[in-house]
């Protein structure tokens, strides 16, 4: 007999009975699932930790420091030249550089349009514009980033507030940072995105504002250093002697320490997790058993009739068999989707994204078939014993 | 072809051993239309089983076109039931969660034939049958006749050289039971299918060609009907 029809014979089997079938799964959808979701807030720890703590490439640790202005209106940033030049002279033995840290993508700063004073959120395009499409005028091009125009994109959403129309908008005049640029473009947002107002030439923009300030710096350590103290001695240092320390505050948010501790809780729990989805497991395969013990003795007329027909006692093992595995490894995959979506949904009250790997995946199908096969085999070999002759009297 | 020489069945063993069938000796040629009466008790499934490869515990040498069927494994005894012997039961013997057309294919199934090929060639025997809208029901939602022509079906659908019937007809009214003798009637006289029958009725067994009588597990006499 052909393997694809064995397998078509075990599905139809399992779907005589589907109450029962899915019955039979639960255990192994928990098990599944549990170990799934364990795994997958690991693996997410585990990559933040990585990202937040990374090593450049020459093994140098960075972390960063940022300024919340006690009002969001304020015009300073928070970290001046200055503030710089007095970091990397105070503690360069620990330091070896540091650097402003660019934001590309939703700047929120305050602006003239027209004569008009507003806060805007800005977006910059390296190179050529083609994230947006462009629905009036026209786009920023690569040559007008090579030559530091000072043209700007303005959304459609604004446009039609501000101008009434998008052909009014055209031509009309931006003021960021004393720098003025005009206005070339209307561009449709994705939906997907944030509420960006306006989109400009990144090279334009860097080089125009000049590295005068911004609202983060960006430390990097030499080898050895513990990277968290030095961090908040720093931000100590700023507070008292930040350019801007009246108007805000200066914060290190230590992720390294504060994820190193979930990591902790993660991995004890993992243990106890599996531990336990390891006895659901079992017993859902005992449970497995069971179920294929009593179906092969109803169906002992099937498994008579099957072998007066022609079938090999092999066969007969092996459709036992895939059924049992089959029931296991869709259990196995509910619960690994189960698991995925609840580790998902965990990580949204968690500072971190759930991972959910093909390793996980595979796990997930390998776990489930070998429970399917170690408590399938004994029922399949019962049916595949069975004395035709006694069946037929 | 079929060729039976001292065959003896026990059934149990040791001490406890029943000895049902006692130095058989039997021989039936191709084409032929064979019925095997007796007492109920006498032996006559067991022989049946035998000769039809159910069966592979058994003393003494069955000869199958001359070959040593006695020799034969397990595994072989599937393959010689799947492609040269089809079945018929006095009780129907149907999967009853398979609709008829894939009873009917089974045997084909095992064989290791397509799904394409094996639905053409069910078509065509639940034709034969007279059963040509009975494809996709239940077994369970036909008349105790048209159940015996599904598991004839079933029976000839591999094209086999012989086919085996334990009481045929045993559940079944007069009437249906003669227009079942009459469908083996037909297979063995235009097919040439050679059809070694069990029944009870001396009526049925009028219908075919001999008449093998049993006693106790032993052949009490063996003529051709009318002789
Ligand atoms: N599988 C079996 N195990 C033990 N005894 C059996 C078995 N099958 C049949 N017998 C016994 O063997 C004898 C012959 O049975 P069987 O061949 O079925 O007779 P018949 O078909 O002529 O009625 C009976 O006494 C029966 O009880
Ligand atoms: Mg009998």
């Amino acid at each position: 007999m052909l393997f694809i029809e064995l397998l078509k014979t075990s599905w139809q089997s399992l779907r005589v009975n589907p109450k029962r079938s899915f019955l039979t799964m639960i255990g192994i959808v928990i098990g599944i699932a549990a170990v799934i979701t364990i795994i997958a807030l690991g693996n997410g720890v585990k990559a933040k930790i990585l990202k937040e703590l990374q090593a450049t490439n020459s093994g140098k640790q960075t972390t960063e420091i940022s300024y919340y202005p006690n009002d969001s209106t304020a015009g300073s940033q928070g970290f001046s030249e200055d503030d710089l030049m007095q970091i990397r002279s105070d503690f360069s033995a620990s330091l070896s550089d540091v650097q402003f840290k660019r934001d590309t993508k939703n700047i929120n700063k305050p602006v003239f349009l027209g004569n008009e004073s507003r806060t805007a959120t800005i977006s910059l395009v390296k190179g050529a514009n083609q994230h947006y499409t462009i629905t009036t005028g026209h786009n920023i091009a690569k040559s007008d980033n090579e030559v530091n125009n000072q043209v700007a994109l303005l959304s459609k959403k604004m446009a039609m507030k501000e101008y009434g129309t998008e052909e009014n908008a055209l031509g009309s005049s931006l003021t960021v940072s004393d720098k003025t640029y005009q206005i070339i473009g209307v561009f449709n947002k994705p939906t997907d995105n944030y509420n960006v107002d306006f989109l400009l030439p990144q090279k334009t923009y860097l080089y125009s504002t000049a590295a005068q300030n911004g609202s983060t710096i960006k430390l990097t350590f030499n080898k050895g250093v513990k990277v968290s103290a030095a961090s908040k001695k720093i931000a100590s240092f700023l507070k008292k002697n930040g350019s801007s320390k009246k108007e805000g505050t200066y914060e290190y948010t230590d992720m390294g320490s504060l994820l190193s501790g979930i990591s902790k809780v993660i991995s004890s729990l993992t243990y106890f997790i599996s531990a336990i989805a390891g006895i659901s497991l079992f017993i859902a395969g005992i449970g497995v058993m069971n179920m294929m013990y009593i179906s092969v003795s109803e169906r002992t007329q099937e498994i008579g009739i099957r072998l007066a027909v022609g079938a090999s006692a092999r066969s007969i093992m092996l459709q036992f068999l895939l059924e049992a595995i089959m029931l296991t490894v869709f259990g196995g995959l509910l619960g690994f989707l189960i698991g995925w979506g609840t580790a998902a949904l965990i990580s949204l009250a968690l500072p971190f994204k759930a991972i959910v790997t093909v390793s996980s995946f595979l796990l997930a199908f390998g776990v489930s078939s070998l429970v399917g096969i170690v408590f399938g085999l004994l029922p399949a070999k019962q049916a595949a014993d069975k004395n035709l002759i006694d069946i037929l009297r | 072809m079929i060729d039976i020489k001292k065959a003896n069945k026990f059934y149990g063993q040791g001490e406890a051993a029943f000895h049902v069938l006692h130095d058989i000796d039997l021989s039936i040629a191709e084409g032929e239309f064979v019925s095997i009466m007796g007492q109920s008790g006498s032996g006559k499934s067991t022989l049946i089983n035998i000769i039809g490869f159910l069966d592979d515990e058994f003393k003494g040498e069955y000869f199958y076109y001359k070959h040593p069927i006695h020799k034969y494994t397990r595994a072989q005894f599937s393959k010689l039931r799947n492609q040269n012997v089809g079945f018929v039961f006095q009780n129907f013997k149907l999967i009853n969660t398979l609709t008829v057309a894939d009873n009917v294919g089974l045997p084909l199934l095992y064989a290791g034939e397509k799904r394409q090929a094996i639905k053409k060639r069910v078509k065509d025997v639940l034709e034969a049958v007279g059963l040509p809208d009975a494809s996709e029901k239940k077994p369970q939602n036909l008349s105790g006749g048209q159940q015996q022509r599904v598991s004839i079906a079933r029976a000839i659908v591999t094209n086999p050289k012989f086919l085996i019937a334990d009481e045929p007809t045993g559940a079944l009214d007069s009437q249906t039971s003669r227009e079942i003798m009459a469908l083996f009637k037909k297979l063995n006289q235009k097919n040439r299918t050679t059809i070694i029958m069990v029944t009870h009725d001396e009526k049925v067994a009028l219908q075919s060609e001999r008449i093998v009588r049993i006693l106790d597990g032993r052949i009490l006499s063996d003529k051709k009907v009318g002789a």
